[in-house]
């Protein structure tokens, strides 16, 4: 299968952007893990021609020469999803986008730089109303909002949404994406 | 001449104060009992919830080991409501000295403790989450109990039986005349209002806190505050309790409870002043773990739903002034005979699984002061909620059958007919159940109502409830303006509990709750 964008991520920022690719022309899909929120925009992105992959999640994928080939999901085994550019809107730990251990925090799924502090006992402040912050916690992107994995770009692989470092604004952090890609 | 309202003032909300309560109650005394927050604020609500066999002291501390299995019989039959026959296991591990199990049989079978050596391939078929390493393995009548619930019923049964429980006041002062201590002054804790009680005999029951009210009186009690640490998970691994084989260090002992199960503890001296806020640090949490999943390996990649900390009330004994020897048995203090203060007794040290002994030996010393020889029956009379007959209507309702768990026979005080919507869906507690709470229990606040229900201690800690509950009880109360506050004292005192344990899961809760309530 072969796309023009693959989004990974079905939540505000996921298909947000697959709406704004999907209507300037793109051929899009949207991978999304599960709960069936936003409702409107994904209505909206049905009928731009959109396709959601609903339930599923994606596995991994093959990162050479410093862009990421393909992706492979779960429900769709040894199915490789081909695409020109990638979006990574996976969310933070909630929904699974960033896992913490107890020592480290990690992008589960390509292992992109993430930037977290590494003393633990930073993470969290002691006050529920204290600013928290691994709330701040997310991936490294470039000026053009291409993520890393072991301190070298992938050239075909964004960030958006909450997934990224510090303060994030969704549906903007998106369609600055698309800018980059329409 | 004063007129003394009440025969005996008891010191204290935690199950000793509340034991004593029940049994000075029962001998037709006229008895108050008084404590700075709720009941159970203290190491009552901050153990394991582990019902000794006695097994644990029965190679250092015989004497413990005997009153603890004594005991142990005794709870299972009056709190029948507050027990889960769990049983328990002392398991070896190949780096282990197996020779001590030897001795720890022995040891036991003098007490009168019933520890069978088994075949540590019987041990796994029993309990499957034990580590599978073990080399050896001893089966004894250990137990889980639920010390909020215990501590509930006997307030609850004190209450049934005239006396009175005052909480959230703090005694300030014991009032001295004629060097005899007549009475305590009170200060609310939460409106700053002054009070005063007076009565023939106050009974100290402030367990670690006892040194301070001691002090009032001109006597002294060296405490050793030893601070212990837990961890609670948010799954119920293993269903009997399993203790490590060897001499007790860190983190040996893991008990199931409800839908949970508790490993702990660690041990640290701490200086006094930090009994009233205690925090787990991330080393005690590394080694809580790291030896819980010696005993249960699953432990390692369980969610954990929150850390916390008590202080055992260790009392540095009378002749050895130095605080190098201390004992876990329990010390009864005449201060008229010992520092010449009359009308003033204390009741300290011991665990819980003897709080009811201690109950009866304060108890015995306000009657021989009072001149009553009325007797003892909190061995043989069952606590409210575990009465023997069932004599309330049945329902299959998975509701109904939640709360008859957790109040025994009083289930039938609620009110199902108007009340049945669950609210707390972890643990399934109805409106009704929470309604009877504030009549019945004394409840004020969430805080107070966790602990009497188990509202928002399941696995969402009440991060999908915490709104409905506190409309609720503000409702209940007849405050609904108090509904906001409630919520925020709840998100405060849950995010104590899960930040030295917030990675994984439980930063994926955090970070849930963070969205849904902040602001």
């Amino acid at each position: 299968m072969r796309y023009d964008v693959v989004i990974i991520g079905g939540g505000l920022a996921g298909i947000t952007a697959g709406l704004q690719l999907q209507k300037s022309g793109k051929r899009t899909v949207v991978i999304s893990a599960g709960l069936s929120l936003h409702e409107t925009p994904r209505a909206e992105y049905v009928a731009a021609g959109g396709t959601i992959l609903a339930g599923d999640t994606v596995t991994g994928g093959s990162i050479e020469n410093g862009r990421l080939e393909y992706v492979k999901t779960h429900n769709l085994g040894n199915t490789l999803m081909y695409a020109d550019n990638f979006i990574l809107c996976t969310g933070k730990f909630f929904s699974k986008g960033l896992v913490s251990t107890m020592d480290r925090v990690f992008e589960p799924v390509f292992g992109c730089d993430v930037q977290y502090e590494h003393d633990r006992t930073q993470w969290v402040r002691p006050e529920f109303s204290d600013e928290q912050p691994f709330m701040s916690f997310g991936v490294i992107t470039d000026a053009d909002g291409r993520v890393s994995v072991g301190g070298s770009v992938v050239s075909n692989l964004y960030a958006a949404g909450e997934i990224l470092a510090g303060k994030v604004e969704i549906v903007e952090s998106a369609l600055k994406v698309c800018r980059n890609l329409i | 001449m004063q007129n003394k309202e009440f025969d005996v003032i008891i010191i204290g909300g935690g199950i000793t104060g509340v034991g004593t309560a029940r049994d000075c109650a029962m001998r037709g005394l006229k008895t108050v009992l008084v404590e700075r927050f709720d009941l159970t604020n203290g190491a009552t609500g901050r153990n394991h919830g582990l019902l000794h066999s006695g097994a644990r002291y029965a190679v250092n501390d015989a004497e413990s080991a005997e009153e603890c299995i004594r005991e142990n019989r005794i709870i299972r039959r009056i709190a029948s409501n507050c027990v889960e026959e769990s049983d328990g296991l002392f398991i070896t591990l190949p780096e282990d000295d197996l020779a001590y199990q030897a001795a720890f049989i022995e040891k036991c079978q003098a007490a009168g403790i019933d520890a069978k050596a088994i075949d540590p391939k019987e041990a796994l078929r029993l309990e499957p989450s034990v580590n599978p390493a073990i080399i050896g393995a001893v089966r004894v009548p250990d137990a889980s109990v639920d010390p909020f619930r215990l501590a509930s019923a006997n307030a609850l049964d004190a209450t049934m039986h005239g006396a009175k429980i005052i909480t959230y006041k703090e005694v300030t002062e014991l009032i001295l005349e004629g060097g005899r201590v007549v009475g305590v002054r009170l200060q609310d804790t939460r409106t700053g209002e002054k009070s005063e009680i007076r009565a023939s005999i106050v009974v100290n029951a402030a367990g670690i806190w006892g040194q301070k009210i001691a002090a009032m009186a001109g006597a002294q009690i060296r405490m050793l505050p030893a601070k212990g640490s837990l961890l609670i998970f948010g799954h119920r691994v293993n269903n009997m309790v399993i203790n490590r084989c060897r001499k007790p260090a860190n983190a040996d002992i893991l008990v199931p409870g409800d839908v949970v199960c508790v490993i702990g503890t660690t041990s640290d001296k701490v200086p006094f002043e930090e009994c009233d806020n205690m925090r787990v640090t991330p080393q005690e949490v590394a080694l809580l773990l790291e030896e819980g999943a010696k005993l249960a390996p699953a432990l390692a990649t369980t969610r954990i739903l929150r850390a916390y900390a008590g202080v055992r009330p260790l009392v540095a004994s009378d002749d050895d002034p130095t605080g190098r020897s201390t004992s876990r048995g329990i010390v009864l203090l005449d201060h008229e005979t010992r520092d010449g203060v009359p009308g003033f007794i204390s009741i300290t040290g011991g665990k819980l699984t003897s709080y009811r002994l201690m109950a009866e030996m304060a108890t015995d010393l306000v009657c021989k002061k009072l001149g009553s020889d009325a007797k003892c029956r909190t061995a043989v009379e069952p606590l409210a909620g575990s009465e023997p007959e069932k004599n309330h209507a049945h329902s299959d309702q998975l509701a109904f059958k939640a709360a008859e768990g957790r109040q025994g026979t009083l289930v039938s005080k609620m009110d199902f007919s108007q009340k049945s919507e669950v609210l707390c869906e972890c643990e399934h507690v109805t409106r009704a159940e929470i309604a009877y709470a504030v009549k019945y229990l004394g409840v004020t606040n969430m805080m107070d109502l966790r602990r009497r229900t188990r509202v928002g201690m399941g696995t969402c800690q009440g991060g999908f409830c915490m709104r409905k509950v506190a409309v609720a009880l503000a409702e209940e109360l007849g405050k609904p303006e108090l509904a906001e506050e409630f919520v925020k004292q709840y998100l405060a005192e849950r995010w104590k509990g899960m930040a030295p344990v917030c990675w994984g899961d439980s930063m994926r809760e955090a970070e849930y709750m963070q969205k849904m309530y902040k602001k």
